[in-house]
């Protein structure tokens, strides 16, 4: 044995922030990276259009169950109203408490105002659907363009407020080399961009209509994406490696012998190349563009890892003592039933939306009554559904 | 609350400027994430405490005693004293470190501007403290400080640590760990004062007298003396005690353990 120290009594410090911060930081990268991905679209690209009809599902529904999690992750959830008793304005956390709320009720009626278009129609059917309908459209006005545009360019500029601060407040914390630093921001709202991109891939394979413009979109966002995480990456790495003293160094310094870190940064890599392969061999093989939704898993599972290892594995970094924290998952609230949950709550919520909003006729797509899940590969050119 | 919104208005100011302008660094370190005025206490006073190491004999009295006074939940402490084997490698001999672990009371505490509902926040004597009826338990300042000080108390699902007992402080008493040191290793007092005995031992060993990870820039107010370099940061270490169980899952002393 060569090491000089031995640490007879090393305390178990738990971890502070469960796996519900996991699922709020996911949800949350994926609701604006949704939005971002449902802009074009929203401002008239014609070649956009479908996939913002998908996007805008997908940032509504994260938008809602996201902060549900952010809540659970409190340990005295019911004092959750202290944040706006006691604003604190020199607080990362507090000041994303005020942005939260305006960026999801913004997403809201961002897609009410995108939803009750289609719903229009709906409102002379004599059947439950219709009554909704009638309540939820407030009215037969029809939706001016001027407000879709208006409400989307500011909820762009709240979800702008929503990145940075979902980043800063985790980079900011010196106690943790592995969280402080400045590459964490891009990171999160890269990887945010390629979980967005797979779910518009895989809503659009499951929840149809399939749709080629939206297809080869996200097929370049994801790899675009990917190829810029790995850019931050190695930038990170690169200071690491450079800068004398950096927190970087510490970090790298922190994970150093450490085989299961070894493990998963080449995990992380591997299946970052491989999806970015992935995405190009299918822009080039049209005709296996059905097999994107694949793609979209992938993307999501890099999405939700980068978000695991961030959060979850650099809290079992010690801070001053030695080893790491030996750190399982429990199967209760606070752990996977936490993420199970979460995830059970957003199918939900999907789900209930696709039963009793025509979403597909959004934004000049054709409005149907049930979702086709049969895989439609001759589609070409605007959407079609039914 | 006018000083609060005069800066609210500032940040929000520079936070719109220095968007496009100035690095997210910039934005994220130095216009938020700042200390806020320190509130309550006796501002007349600096409290701090000296642990002099040569005086340590690794007893763990003043972790059961902290513990006992302040109520900690099982398996969490608000003190606890490392204990190390050092190797000499040049004759071979073990010898041992002990290491006395508390909240520093930092002059820039990471773990009070995080706070979302200023219910932990530092007092004009220095001593950082937590309300516990404002707690939400996010937990951040658990993750913000760089010294484990902090932890999450199971019994009232709040952020808990080290305040110097200042319930006792205030009785005219000495904290308990304090009181309980068998080699009076831990010496607690007021550094305004040039009189108090730390004032007078601080001004004796300014020279010699260490602090846990001045590199973070947290200027911690708990000072070592006789301190090894080797354990100012995070030190190079095995974890024994962790291995308790061997590969057939049968409990093992830590001398057996591999090392």
């Amino acid at each position: 044995m060569n090491s000089a120290v031995i640490e007879i009594l090393a305390p178990r410090y738990q971890i502070a922030w469960y796996p519900w911060a996991v699922q709020y930081f996911f949800m949350i990268a994926l609701a604006y990276a949704s939005l971002w991905l449902a802009l074009p679209g929203l401002l008239g690209a014609a070649r956009w259009k479908a996939t913002a009809r998908f996007a805008m599902l997908g940032a509504m529904t994260t938008a809602i169950v996201a902060p549900i999690a952010l809540l659970a992750d409190l340990h005295q959830p019911l004092r959750f109203w202290h944040f706006y008793a006691y604003f604190t304005p020199w607080s990362w956390m507090s000041i994303g408490s005020l942005m939260l709320p305006p960026f999801v009720f913004a997403i809201i009626a961002l897609a009410w105002l995108v939803w009750r278009e289609p719903m229009l129609a709906w409102r002379d059917r004599s059947d439950l659907f219709g009554m909704i309908a009638r309540l939820v459209t407030l009215g037969s006005w029809q939706t001016p363009r001027f407000l879709v545009v208006t409400l989307a360019l500011a909820t762009a500029a709240l979800s702008l407020g929503i990145a940075v601060y979902t980043g800063s407040e985790v980079a900011i914390v010196k106690g943790r080399p592995l969280w402080n630093t400045v590459w964490l921001l891009p990171f999160f709202a890269t990887t945010g961009l390629i979980g967005a991109g797979g779910l518009v891939l895989l809503l659009s394979r499951i929840a149809g209509p399939r749709d080629p413009d939206t297809a080869r979109n996200m097929l370049w966002v994801v790899s675009a994406a990917a190829v810029a995480t790995a850019g931050v990456a190695l930038m990170w790495v690169l200071e690491g490696l450079y800068v004398e003293n950096s927190s970087v160094a510490a970090a790298l310094r922190s994970v150093r012998h450490s085989a299961e870190w070894r493990t998963t940064s080449a995990w992380g890599l591997g299946v970052g190349t491989a999806l970015t392969l992935g995405c190009l061999l299918l822009l080039w093989r049209k005709p296996q563009r059905g097999w994107s939704w694949i793609v979209g898993l992938v993307a999501l599972h890099l999405a939700w890892m980068a978000r695991w290892v961030v959060l979850m594995d650099v809290q079992t970094v010690q801070k001053q003592t030695a080893g790491y924290l030996e750190y399982t998952v429990g199967w209760g609230s606070s752990g996977w039933l936490g993420v199970v949950g979460t995830f059970g709550l957003w199918i939900a919520l999907i789900l209930v939306i696709d039963m009793l909003v025509p979403w597909r006729g959004a934004l000049g797509g054709t409005a149907g009554d049930a979702p086709d899940t049969t895989p439609d590969y001759s589609a070409k050119g605007a959407a079609s559904h039914g | 609350m006018d000083l609060a919104r005069r800066m609210f208005m500032g940040q929000l100011a520079r936070f719109a400027a220095g968007a496009s302008l100035v690095p997210l660094a910039t934005v994220a370190e130095a216009a938020i994430n700042e200390q806020p005025p320190r509130r309550g206490g006796d501002p007349a006073k600096r409290y701090a405490m000296l642990i002099d190491l040569r005086r340590c004999i690794g007893c763990q009295a003043c972790t059961v005693s902290c513990h006992l006074e302040n109520d900690a939940p099982l398996g969490k402490f608000r003190t606890i004293v490392s204990q190390y084997e050092v190797d000499d490698p040049e004759t071979g001999d073990m010898s041992t470190f002990f290491l006395p672990r508390l909240c520093n009371h930092c002059d820039n505490p990471p773990c009070v501007p995080v706070c979302p509902v200023q219910a932990t926040y530092q007092q004009e004597d220095g001593i950082v403290v937590v309300d516990a009826e404002r707690c939400v338990g996010c937990a951040y300042c658990v993750q913000a400080c760089p010294y484990d000080a902090r932890f999450i108390n199971d019994k009232t699902q709040t952020a808990d640590k080290c305040t110097f007992c200042t319930h006792r402080l205030e009785a005219g008493l000495l904290p308990a760990c304090v009181e309980s040191c068998v080699g009076g290793a831990r010496i607690i007092g007021d550094l305004n004062d040039p009189e108090s005995t730390i004032s007078k031992m601080v001004a004796e060993h300014h020279g010699e007298l260490k602090v846990l990870q001045p590199e973070k820039g947290t200027s911690p107010h708990v000072f070592y003396l006789g301190m090894d370099e080797r354990f100012i940061d995070r030190p190079e270490a095995f974890a024994s005690i962790w291995d308790i169980h061997g590969k057939d899952n049968k409990e093992l002393h830590y001398e057996f353990s591999g090392h």
